[in-house]
């Protein structure tokens, strides 16, 4: 399968007034395209780093990262955006949501960045969130929806531009186990049937049970990663 | 994203944070609307001027005696006018006379000469009196080379003896009672018969000179205050002022240093009022100006806020694809909204102003036209408020635009 994102010995080093901080250290890993894997770890031990340096949300303090085999930091600020905006879904554990914005605005806003004509963003918005269940809640305000209506909305909102990869922080760390389970029925259903890449950061270890790939870290480091076909430890 | 989706947001956070936006929005209409009335008294008071002096006529030239100050300091040698004989130097005020009218009746290109004295007189009507000015003038010219309007009556004729035309606040309201056509005013206890009433507001009254003579004890027959000139070609006035000089100087006997006579023209006047008022303009604006430095620093404010309170809404939309060119935009196009919203509101509220300045102000001669709100100056406010909407927004969107994403979705 082809590598679809490729981390060579990433650092994240963060400055604490006068102290540095490793957040990650020397990580070297790829990653499939199809693949649904979970980066998985305790707190602090540098999952959110990762997510978003994969995500071009960061650039690594030193080391290189390859997303469809383009060098992230050696693009400027327009193409990472343009690039993040295509290629990459981002689902939040917190939603992110436009506050002031309805469930469709919402989705609607990333293909208004790329500029899709109005007709071709609402058909798809209407579409997507009918496929997320929510055509009856599209002019709801993220107040008043539910806390899975909106992680559904986030959902619609990363799907919508069609992009090659999903990235979800704790993206049921919300939510009650029910709805919790819901969503994750989302995304194995958008990994076997849409053959999405979905790159899923928790700490929940049930919920990684679901992914094919689990990418463990600790202290800014690889500990292990483990597919379902073979487990290599670090 | 499109400009048209960017007015579209822009628009959004304006109506999301009403209140916010309307109070710096009420900062920019307290300086539009102030620039606008202070423009707007400008105008008014240009207006007056130019249909004051207009009415004075461009062809219209005006002869006075008199040295130029910084001669007189060091006395003046001359024949009329200058030290007269013996040992003792007595200054004597240089003045105009029949010498001086006959060299202009030889100039050609004039068209009429009227002779003037002026001074005040004890006027009564009906038991009541006061101090008013009086002007002889030649009435044989009189009536065409004066800009005033008859409202009543007739101007002064050349068979005329006692008779006067008065102004028209004299006439309407000066005594207790009005005073009409053929009515009969006393001037230093002699009677006159008023025969016409001024369209003006002036209590001047205007009579045959060989009588004012009679009635100003001061003044000497044959000579005069002032001489009235009107040319006959307006275009060529400069020409007709040097031939006017040359010639003068030359009966007078004076050179251009000693020259004892002024000549002004009303384009001249005109010309130096109009000069005046525009740094008087210039002046009222920067005043009204430094309000909209508030607005501005105000819309600045607001923008600063609004970029703080939005962190990490900038930080989703740029996870989602915005470019920092997005982003700056918007957050443009907000503070130009502030500021087109303010202008326009602004324009409403100044003109409204501007309407009841005068009343406010009450009787102000430069006003007497009321005030005048320009489409010049409307073009001006409205530019000036979105220029300074978009220049005081600028560092605060240039600021969210350059928001590093991971930084600004951590923000709380």
């Amino acid at each position: 399968m082809e590598t679809l994102v490729k981390l060579k010995d990433v650092w994240k080093i963060y400055q604490m007034g006068e102290v540095e901080v490793p957040a990650l250290r020397g990580v070297t890993v790829e990653i499939k395209r199809g693949d649904f894997v979970a980066i998985i770890g305790a707190s602090g031990s540098g999952k959110s780093t990762m997510m978003n340096l994969i995500g071009c949300l960061d650039i690594p303090s030193k080391g290189k990262i390859f997303l469809k085999n383009q060098e992230i930091t050696e693009l400027s600020e327009s193409d990472l955006a343009t690039l993040r905006g295509k290629t990459i879904g981002f689902i939040f554990q917190q939603y992110n949501l436009m506050q002031s914005m309805s469930a469709y605005q919402n989705v609607v806003l990333p293909m208004e960045f790329l500029e899709y004509d109005d007709k071709t963003s609402s058909e798809k918005a209407d579409r997507i969130l009918k496929m997320v269940g929510l055509e009856s809640h599209m002019h709801h305000l993220p107040s008043q929806l539910s806390g899975g209506q909106q992680q559904r909305v986030s959902i619609a909102r990363s799907l919508v531009t069609d992009p090659e990869v999903i990235l979800a922080d704790e993206p049921t760390g919300n939510l009650d186990s029910k709805t919790g389970k819901e969503i994750i029925n989302i995304f194995l259903r958008l990994w076997k049937e849409e053959h999405k890449t979905i790159i899923m950061v928790t700490h929940d270890l049930k919920l990684a049970q679901y992914a094919h790939t689990l990418i463990e870290l600790k202290d800014g480091q690889i500990v292990k990663i483990e597919n379902k076909n073979q487990v290599v430890k670090k | 994203m499109k400009l048209s989706k960017c007015l579209k947001h822009a628009f959004a956070m304006v109506l999301h944070s009403r209140l916010r936006s309307w109070l710096t929005i009420l900062g920019i209409v307290i300086g539009v609307a102030a620039v606008i009335a202070i423009m707007s008294i400008g105008g008014g008071m240009q207006q007056t001027m130019t249909q004051q002096l207009g009415g004075l006529g461009g062809d219209i030239l005006t002869l006075s005696a008199g040295y130029s100050r910084g001669f007189r300091m060091f006395g003046a040698p001359g024949e009329r006018g200058g030290f007269s004989g013996g040992g003792t130097a007595v200054e004597e005020e240089p003045v105009l006379d029949r010498t001086d009218v006959q060299a202009l009746r030889g100039i050609p290109d004039i068209e009429l000469i009227d002779t003037n004295i002026r001074g005040n007189v004890k006027v009564a009507y009906l038991g009541k009196s006061g101090t008013v000015s009086l002007t002889g003038v030649d009435q044989k010219v009189w009536s065409r080379i004066t800009t005033s309007e008859i409202q009543e009556g007739r101007m002064l004729d050349s068979a005329d003896q006692n008779v006067v035309v008065i102004g028209g606040r004299l006439a309407d309201s000066y005594f207790d009672k009005p005073i009409g056509i053929n009515q009969m005013i006393t001037i230093e206890e002699n009677v006159f018969r008023v025969v016409g009433i001024l369209d003006d507001s002036s209590t001047n009254i205007y009579m045959p000179i060989q009588m004012a003579y009679q009635m100003l004890d001061d003044k000497e027959n044959n000579v005069y205050d002032s001489i009235v000139i009107k040319v006959k070609d307006e275009d060529t006035l400069d020409e007709t002022i040097e031939k006017i000089e040359n010639k003068l100087m030359l009966v007078r006997h004076v050179t251009e240093k000693t020259q004892d006579f002024s000549i002004s023209s009303s384009k001249q006047m005109q010309e130096t009022r109009s000069e005046m008022m525009t740094s008087m303009n210039a002046f009222l604006v920067a005043i009204a100006g430094v309000s909209l430095i508030v607005g501005a620093v105000g819309v600045a404010n607001t923008m600063f806020t609004s970029v703080l309170e939005r962190t990490k809404e900038i930080g989703i939309m740029k996870a989602i694809g915005a470019r920092n060119r997005d982003i700056m935009t918007i957050f443009l196009i907000n503070s130009a909204l502030i500021g087109l919203v303010g202008g326009f509101l602004g324009i409403v509220f100044g003109t409204i102003l501007s309407g009841i300045l005068p009343a406010m102000m009450g009787e102000v001669g430069m006003l007497r036209e009321g005030t005048f709100v320009s489409v010049h100056s409307i073009i001006i406010a409205i530019s000036v408020s979105v220029v300074i909407g978009i220049f005081a927004g600028f560092i605060p969107a240039f600021q969210a635009s350059k928001l590093k994403p991971v930084d600004a979705l951590r923000y709380e």
